[in-house]
């Protein structure tokens, strides 16, 4: 087994979901898009998101706008739509189900190694 | 000092060096290449370009005159390589239409479930992907299969009947072409060209349908080498009548044919994107990139074991031809391939194929006749295993006989067997100096050949040769009948190939030749003398006296009938020394001798030529010794040689003799019945001529006066030479003729 393919997998899952949940809280544009993740310690390469925002556009998910710059070419600022918002509270209710049974399962392992019979309350 | 040149990038004007360009575009193209079969494909790509021209602005205004190596080696690992792109299985879902999965698929015989969404779509011929016409590519996208299998159930066709061919042109013709996308990522059958032994049929196979690779090799060579593992243990088992007839077999046959079949229709898995389709893996860039580093590998490892395969050929002598030859014919093929390919005509291109699997197929042709050569000697030397003791003698030529048979003969069939049997397992060669192991104990055994050959020959140097009288009682009659008995010992040799029962039988103790020469010959005095001529050859004269010594050849008397027998035999201690025995028949002038049949069909004189013939031997004159004659004809004696009793021609050859005969009774008949008819005619014309002698009335009659009357007179004389009967039988023929041309 190669972990970082399961690592990958992981990671990809979440991708979408962290993407949208940034484009929610306001207009963004690609490279900054970038920054924000980095920050959050979720790093992605820009080959990766450009897809993905095409994709999630084409979808309808997503709109953009473009906006001239004096410092280079014009960028494209994405906002979500309201599609987008209905398919991100989805999102939104997967996740939380994912991560509490997560949670759940992994919360046995992580204090001693004692007892596995016992049900967690 | 670099060229800088000057680039549109995204409408604005980029000052770039040369090189720095080389690595963008190439970038580009990979991105493209990558995101080839994206829906938002130019999208992607433009917003790409796009956050790379911002980078070069930023990277301008810093204060640098141009893009640098270092710039975009910059910008390409932040924006990453395609390889590095995650969430590339997205890529299937461009249509997502509310459903939110994505499809994972970790092996290559998921991923159909994937492409079940596009329709099935109309049959057209697919412009993309063909070898003739397109014809199959196109029905096989049709009906979702692989092409290659259509194109094999095609070509099945063609060859069993051909109407296939008369289909195929049909299609081509209806169909409409189209540049079809490959839609469909089934697994493929392909050529594997990395692991092949000659054109890569067998691993093909063996990845299509997920088997071991030897197993199809084993079954293309299977016939071959079972052919000849039977043949020799029919040949050692059990008296096996029919030794190389049947080694290949038809089955063999056809084999080496569908191979070569299979191999002009399946297509060579070259790009790295085909192998994958070709174990069935799934096509993209991390499982390509995989490939290439598998391949890289291999063909170190491929490198090393190729060299020490070339060094074990080169040791295998019978098959050295064979390898060079098909390395021509590899090379011929390759080059005909790529001249057809330059060419751009893809029907070259398969025909080309096609003279390479010829070329090949002839080569292992070749080569293993040669296999069979040298088994048929190592038969050969079975065969003859029981007379190994009347030919060698001594200590030292058994050995040199042995150590030929093992080393000569036995050798490179082994080496054949174990080279096949490598090849078809993949197994690298362990032991470099096995070929040379091989191929020096084959010139040793060669060399042991050559000095048993001359062992032999000097045992062969001096001939000797003796006479015996035998004693007859005169016969009364005057007349002596010679025959042979039948053969009184009941053997059967092994081995019935060689058909040795006319020359010699053999049991346990003693070797029994018939190599027994009969001649006729004047007596001197007036009485019959039978003798007999002994000869033999030896090592030196002693020995070769000693050999005619131990001949023992008798006859027997029954009145007037000798029996002669039936072939000399050898003690078991002696050799077979090329013995003959001459028996010479005095017979004295006025006295008779009949030879029957029995003696020309047993007695089988052969002679081995070894540089000194028997006549030399003779002092008597050997114009009077009569060895040939009319079986079961009564000769006799006369001062002027033999003379057949019945006065016939005893010149021309026997058999005829007696059909002559025949013909000259029934000759002798039909001139009787002609001269009867001849008298008839006289009369005729005596009644004829006294008509004409009366006044002429031409209404009558309508023959030609002149020649009537030349007819007349000259009539008679036939009828008198007729009369005279002499045996001068060419005279009376040709007055036959004269006599027929005359009448008619």
């Amino acid at each position: 087994m190669d972990i970082q393919n399961t690592q990958s997998q992981m990671r990809k899952g979440v991708l979408e979901f962290c993407i949208l949940s940034i484009i929610r809280q306001g207009e963004v544009y690609p490279s900054d898009l970038v920054e924000r993740m980095k920050s959050a310690n979720l790093h992605i390469l820009e080959g990766t998101l450009y897809p993905l925002l095409t994709r999630l556009k084409n979808a309808g998910l997503l709109t953009y706008r473009w906006v001239e710059s004096n410092s280079g070419p014009p960028r494209k600022y994405f906002v979500m739509t309201d599609k987008g918002l209905e398919f991100y509270s989805e999102l939104e209710r997967t996740w939380q189900e994912l991560a509490d049974a997560v949670h759940t399962l992994t919360q046995p392992a992580a204090t001693a190694t004692s007892d596995e019979n016992q049900s967690q309350p | 000092m670099k060229k800088v040149i000057n680039i549109n990038f995204q409408g604005r004007v980029i000052p770039i060096e040369e090189s720095a360009y080389d690595m963008l575009k190439q970038y580009v193209e990979s991105l493209r290449r990558f995101f080839a079969d994206e829906e938002g494909r130019d999208e992607i790509i433009n917003d790409i370009e796009g956050r790379i021209a911002e980078l070069f602005g930023e990277s301008l205004k810093k204060g640098s005159t141009c893009i640098t190596d270092d710039d975009v080696n910059h910008i390409i690992a932040s924006m990453g390589r395609p390889e590095d792109f995650e969430g590339d299985e997205g890529k299937v879902q461009s249509q997502l239409g509310g459903d939110g999965q994505k499809q994972q698929s970790t092996g290559g015989r998921n991923y159909e479930s994937a492409t079940d969404a596009p329709p099935r779509g109309r049959l057209y011929r697919d412009e993309n992907d063909k070898i003739l016409g397109g014809v199959c590519s196109g029905l096989a996208s049709y009906l979702r299969v692989d092409p290659t299998i259509l194109r094999l159930v095609f070509a099945l066709i063609v060859f069993a009947g051909g109407t296939g061919f008369l289909l195929y042109i049909l299609l081509w013709i209806i169909l409409p072409s189209k540049p079809l996308t490959n839609t469909s990522s089934t697994k493929r059958l392909y050529r594997n060209p990395d692991e092949k032994v000659i054109a890569g049929v067998a691993s093909g196979i063996a990845s299509y349908f997920d088997i071991a690779v030897w197993i199809p090799r084993l079954i293309f060579a299977l016939p071959l080498i079972s052919g000849i593992i039977l043949s020799i243990f029919r040949n050692m088992m059990w008296d096996g009548d029919n030794f190389p007839g049947i080694v290949f077999g038809s089955f063999g046959g056809t084999l080496f044919v569908v191979y070569a079949v299979l191999w002009a229709v399946i297509p060579e898995a070259k790009s790295a994107s085909e192998k994958l389709e070709m174990r069935g893996e799934k096509v993209d860039l991390n499982t390509i990139k995989n490939t290439i580093q598998e391949d890289l590998e291999g063909f170190k490892t491929r490198a090393e074991k190729w060299g020490g395969e070339v060094k074990d050929r080169a040791q295998q002598f019978g098959q050295e031809f064979g390898q060079t030859f098909s390395h021509k014919g590899q090379q011929f093929g390759s080059e005909v391939g790529g001249a057809a390919r330059r060419g751009g005509s893809r029907i070259l291109r398969a025909f080309g194929i096609m003279f390479k699997a010829f070329f090949l197929f002839i080569a292992g042709v070749i080569a293993f006749a040669l296999l069979v050569t040298l088994l048929a000697f190592m038969a050969a030397g079975v065969g003859v295993f029981p007379l190994k003791d009347f030919f060698l003698e001594g200590f030292w030529q058994n050995f040199f006989a042995w150590s030929t048979l093992l080393l000569f003969l036995a050798v490179p069939v082994v080496a054949f067997i174990t080279w096949i049997i490598r090849r078809i397992m993949g197994v690298k060669s362990g032991n470099r100096y096995l070929g040379f192991t091989f191929g020096g104990l084959w010139f040793i055994g060669l060399i042991c050949a050559g000095i048993l050959a001359v062992s032999i020959a000097r045992n062969f140097d001096t001939r000797a040769r003796d006479k015996q009288e035998y004693s007859i009682v005169q016969p009364a009659t005057g007349k002596i009948i010679v025959k042979v008995p039948d053969s009184k010992v009941q053997v059967y040799g092994r081995g019935h190939w060689f058909k040795m029962d006319g020359i010699m039988n053999m049991t346990d103790d003693s070797l029994f030749l018939n190599n027994v020469k009969l001649q006729i010959t004047k007596s001197t005095d007036s009485v019959f003398h039978i003798s007999a001529f002994k000869y033999s050859n030896g090592s030196n004269e002693a020995v070769a006296l000693n050999n005619v010594k131990e001949i023992s050849y008798g006859i027997n008397q029954q009145d007037s009938t000798i029996w002669l027998d039936r072939g000399f035999s050898l003690k078991r201690g002696t050799r077979f020394r090329n013995q003959s025995v001459a028996v010479t028949i005095q017979v004295p002038v006025g006295k008779r001798i009949v030879i029957t049949r029995s003696v020309n069909r047993s007695l089988n004189y052969f002679h081995f030529n070894t540089g000194r013939n028997d006549w030399d031997f003779e002092e008597e004159d050997w114009s009077t010794h009569y060895d040939s004659w009319s079986s079961d004809v009564e000769y006799i004696m006369t001062p002027g040689g033999l003379e057949r009793v019945d006065k016939k021609d005893k010149h021309t050859d026997n058999d005829d003799e007696e059909d002559q005969s025949n013909a000259v009774e029934k000759f002798k008949k039909s001139k009787e019945e002609l001269q009867k008819e001849a008298d008839k005619k006289q009369k005729e014309l005596d009644n004829l001529k006294k008509e004409l002698e009366k006044p002429i009335d031409s209404s009558k009659y309508h023959y030609k006066k002149v020649t009537s009357y030349n007819l007349a007179p000259e009539i008679i004389k036939p009828s008198e030479t007729v009369k005279t009967n002499d045996s001068d039988e060419n005279g009376s023929v040709l007055d036959y003729s004269r006599f027929m041309q005359m009448v008619f």
